[in-house]
């Protein structure tokens, strides 16, 4: 029973450990630069549990986290209409769009195992039907804002520090730190995605639902292993 | 904490406004004034007595502005908040203010 659990939520369960053993890997890092850091400014150092709580860490945090998240959010997003071909991470190159109701099992088309919102109509179905990146965008957005919060603390800090005045959240916003910190991380989740996207069309793993299966054509679009 | 630090001042206790200073901001003023601590600090320019009127906290930093306008910069450690700077003014915007005592 337990072992069959773990089985069919192995995927979930690793990525959670991993997540949670890199978080705690972070935080323990995090804390011995921060304290190297206020050392040598002459300042004193504070504990590992203040650190965890402290906005220098939420920043670090969060500036990861919505990078993820906008990534998936586009990934998602955009490949309802563009595609790559030979890529397993495109639709096939006739699907572009969000498909006819029927390719979609939606409304009357809906299945007898169909989740019960697949086969209602008007805003219910249309909220369902965007559900994935409409909770990816809310946390997208929410990891943002969160960033920008904790960033504008640790710029003032920094301000204080350099005994100049601390800045407003709306200022905060509108400075290079802000967009450096954003940027750095949507330009690799960018990257990560684009050549994903196409080193798939020539390369293969076999057994991976990311790749085709090893034999198939370059030209193969939409085909997962 | 910078409340007390001018209610030391303003009592004329040098040891208790000395108390609330980082080591750092201790030291270097008994390096400049070439007296002990307690002494130094009833030497300089600094509002005696006084209320708080706004502090503002950044991670392990603070600035509190006092209400005739001056501002003290205070740092959190082991042992709580303690002064780091002292008797500031603002000079002109984005630039560091002028303390009358410093780390």
């Amino acid at each position: 029973m337990m072992r069959r659990f773990l089985r069919d939520n192995s995927m979930s369960i690793v990525f959670l450990l991993l997540f949670l053993a890199a978080l705690f890997g972070q935080a323990i890092a995090g804390h011995a630069d921060f304290n190297d850091e206020t050392q040598s400014h002459g300042d004193p150092t504070i504990s590992l549990g203040r650190y965890v709580l402290s906005s220098e860490f939420g920043a670090a945090v969060m500036e990861n986290w919505q990078s993820e998240y906008l990534q998936f959010t586009l990934f998602i997003l955009l490949t309802v209409w563009l595609l790559q071909r030979g890529s397993p991470e495109s639709k096939e190159l006739d699907k572009a769009g969000r498909e006819s109701d029927e390719q979609q099992k939606v409304g009357r088309h809906a299945q007898q195992n169909s989740p019960r919102w697949a086969k209602l109509e008007g805003i219910p179905r249309t909220l369902y039907e965007n559900s994935l990146v409409l909770v990816m965008t809310t946390f997208w957005l929410g990891t943002w804002l969160a960033q920008s919060l904790t960033g504008a603390a640790q710029y003032n800090a920094d301000q204080l520090d350099h005994r100049e005045d601390p800045v407003s959240w709306s200022h905060y916003i509108t400075t290079a730190d802000f967009w450096e910190n954003t940027l750095q991380n949507w330009q690799s989740e960018f990257l990560a995605v684009g050549s994903m996207a196409i080193l798939a069309v020539y390369l293969r793993q076999r057994g991976s639902p990311e790749s085709k299966p090893v034999g198939s054509p370059h030209g193969t679009t939409g085909v997962e292993g | 904490m910078a409340q007390r630090f001018h209610a030391a001042l303003a009592d004329g206790d040098g040891q208790a406004a000395c108390d609330e200073l980082s080591e750092e901001t201790a030291s270097k003023l008994e390096q400049q004034e070439k007296k002990p601590c307690e002494e130094a600090i009833l030497s300089l320019e600094l509002v005696k007595g006084g209320t708080v009127a706004d502090t503002r906290v950044y991670v392990t930093g603070a600035l509190t502005t006092l209400a005739g306008g001056r501002s003290d910069f205070l740092d959190e450690g082991p042992d709580g908040w303690r002064v780091s700077a002292a008797g500031c003014e603002a000079t002109a915007p984005s630039q560091p203010y002028d303390c009358e005592l410093e780390d």
